[in-house]
């Protein structure tokens, strides 16, 4: 610019002194920027009634992408309370996807045989906990407390990832070789039947299924999983569980290995489970080994499908709102065709022409998006403080939200802007 | 001054309207010196305004040769067009053409946005052009605040900030009554006095009898070029009332 500016002065034409070159570009954004503003400020109704598509559609993404994010981080942190290098061993997979519940309810049971095959068999495992479990009635003293899950297993439940003694102790070998009357609570358990201290439970009678028991510990908090309590419960010796409510019931067994063992772990309990309940060959087994990542995966495509559809009704009003930026723009060039054409008298470039006007639509689509930030902000909020919904807004959700606004705005104003680029100086002169 | 600042040879504007031509300008050729004053008379369809948009560079001529202080402009492209029309053409329209939204000052400012100038020089520069045409108490009004004459003053000052080579005023008094139309002839005598190259359109024979020079054109052709009294004279056997 500046050497063409040059050379046309050499040919004699005499130019007024003034800047040239990069200045022009700024001043002439800073123009855009100037004029985008008084526009809309001029047409206050109609600009806003323009963005509120794009309102909408970014405060529906931004609230649903909060709240899918909230769910996110409460699940990891509550994932925490399954052991991480633990191995689930059970009659039925954790959460079934695709295979037919009528192939596994005929599954015989697991019981004492398969427990005691891998206590007895098992090399790489640390610890190994049965677990099954009632709802029955417990209580201490005049209180009662309705279905409480009553849990029956062993020393090692905890190394399984069972849970963190807070007072006293765990259950110990002895006290299941025995089938001790012995009880460890969970933290709701303990403050309902022993306010105080947590050390003030210990040592105190309990009635299990209107049985005597003796508080021996109580377990550290360990919050909710998937909207259920987890601190609802009472542990016992699964000795004294099966005098009580019998022992043919199913049990679920935690096998935990050391850190990075955990597939040489199910290797090995495949075989030492298939031999302890006698599947031929030629059978697929009939139990499954069941991980906490399980969780996660299914977990991950629900929430996956959730942010599918966040990002389809955002694209949808997003495009609507686009649609409707556009409509205005192009009302805008047209009342404005005498005022593009003075532009252009005046010296204005096409793509001077054409850059105040995309300035224009993406700052009426940026508000908009600033907007639906905001609002959509409050709402995740307002969901999270009136459901057990989290909510948690990242920055990259907000900086999305005004991102895809702002592109919306160019994308769908850039058809108008270059329609008034394009416009004919001596044509929009005459415009009347 | 031995370079006219004007050279047309054989200029040609043919528009096509429905497969039929229309030639709305047929080998116009003149000269105009630095610092003249000159008229370019006509009837409506005559190919005044496609003249004046032909000089104004806002149309292209079909044929011919347009040179402007020595330099053709034909094959220059579109944003150096637009940088020639910014720095070297003040335009007057009959209807002023102002921007609604913006201030007296704001207007004036433009064609210097488009340049580049930065804010304050832009400022200050602006304001004195309207104190030359008699505005120093209606920088911040908006048009619509501004009487006719005040509206074209501000047209005025508009096209003399960029200091171009050449104002090109569009039936400049069209609008006004005559009262104001006069003020506004005799600024324009005043910044011709100043050195100031003027060419005005317009179909009033009484207007072109003020400049020293005119150029009656009709059906695309000049037909006489002369003073402007005798060619107003000329061409208004039965004057018509403007």
């Amino acid at each position: 610019m500046t050497g063409r500016g040059e050379r046309r002065r050499s040919h004699g034409i005499p130019t007024t002194q003034g800047a040239r070159g990069a200045p022009r570009a700024l001043t002439e954004l800073g123009e855009g920027v100037r004029i985008a503003f008084s526009a809309l400020a001029g047409h206050r109704l109609r600009s806003a009634l323009t963005t509120l598509g794009i309102v909408i559609g970014v405060m529906t993404v931004i609230a649903i992408v909060a709240i899918i994010q909230g769910l996110n981080q409460s699940f990891e942190a509550q994932i925490q309370n399954f052991g991480a290098h633990t191995v689930y061993v059970a009659k039925h997979p954790f959460v079934s996807v695709d295979e037919e519940w009528w192939k596994l309810r005929n599954r015989r049971n697991l019981g004492r045989r398969e427990l005691e095959a891998i206590q007895r068999e098992s090399r790489v495992a640390v610890a190994v906990a049965p677990m099954t479990f009632v709802r029955s009635t417990v209580g201490a003293g005049g209180r009662d407390l309705e279905s409480v899950q009553v849990n029956g297993t062993n020393q090692d439940y905890p190394a399984t990832g069972g849970g963190t003694v807070r007072a006293g102790r765990f259950l110990a070998d002895s006290d299941v070789e025995l089938a001790r009357p012995v009880a460890v609570l969970g933290a709701d358990v303990a403050d309902e039947l022993f306010p105080g201290p947590p050390d003030a439970a210990l040592g105190k009678k309990l009635r299990v299924a209107g049985r005597p028991f003796t508080v021996v510990g109580v377990l550290e908090r360990k919050g909710q999983l998937l909207g259920i309590p987890m601190d609802a419960n009472v542990s016992i010796p699964f000795t004294a569980f099966g005098r009580i409510f019998g022992d043919k019931r199913s049990l679920a067994i935690a096998v935990a290995a050391p850190p990075g063992e955990v597939t040489a772990l199910e290797d090995e309990l495949t075989s030492i489970l298939r031999r302890a309940r006698a599947v031929s060959p030629e059978k697929p087994d009939d139990f499954n080994l069941n991980r906490q990542d399980q969780f996660l995966k299914v977990y991950r495509q629900l929430t996956g499908a959730l942010y599918g559809v966040a990002i389809g009704v955002g694209i949808i009003t997003l495009v609507v709102g686009g649609i409707g930026i556009m409509n205005i723009m192009l009302v805008s060039v047209h009342e404005r065709t005498r005022e593009i054409g003075v532009r252009r008298a005046l010296g204005a470039r096409r793509r001077t022409i054409l850059l105040q006007f995309l300035v224009e639509s993406s700052v009426v689509a940026a508000l908009g998006g600033a907007l639906g930030t905001a609002l959509g902000l409050a709402v995740a909020q307002a969901i999270a403080m009136l459901s057990p919904l989290a909510a948690a807004a990242t920055p990259s959700a907000i900086g999305l939200g005004l991102g895809f606004s702002a592109a919306v705005g160019l994308l769908f104003g850039s058809w108008p802007a270059w329609r008034a680029a394009n416009l004919d100086p001596v044509e929009a002169l005459r415009w009347e | 001054m031995t370079e006219p600042l004007i050279a047309l040879d054989g200029i040609t504007r043919v528009y096509r309207v429905g497969g039929e031509e229309v030639r709305a300008l047929d080998g116009v050729s003149f000269e105009i010196a630095r610092g003249e004053w000159v008229a370019i008379v006509g009837q409506s369809g005559s190919g005044k305004s496609t003249l004046m948009n032909v000089l104004g560079l806002l149309d292209t001529p079909t044929a011919g040769s347009y040179r402007l202080s020595g330099q053709d402009v034909a094959g220059l492209d579109d944003d150096t067009l637009a940088d020639v029309r910014n720095r070297e053409i003040g335009f007057i329209f009959q209807t002023f053409q102002l921007l609604p939204r913006a201030s007296a000052v704001q207007n004036v400012e433009l064609p210097l946005v488009y340049r580049g100038v930065p804010r304050r020089e832009r400022r200050a520069r602006a304001e004195e052009a309207l104190r030359a045409v008699g505005l120093d108490n209606r920088m911040k009004h908006k048009p619509n605040e501004l009487s006719g004459g005040q509206r074209q003053r501000v047209a005025i000052a508009r096209a003399l900030v960029g200091e171009p080579s050449l104002l090109l005023a569009d039936e400049p008094t069209g609008n006004l009554d005559s009262a104001t139309g006069e003020e506004i002839v005799r600024l324009f005598g005043e910044l011709h006095g100043r050195g100031h190259t003027i060419l005005l359109v317009t179909h009033e024979p009484r207007l072109a009898a003020r400049c020293p020079r005119a150029i009656r054109i009709s059906d695309g052709r000049i037909v006489a070029d002369g003073p402007g009294c005798d060619i107003a004279a000329l061409g208004a056997p039965k004057a018509v009332a403007g």
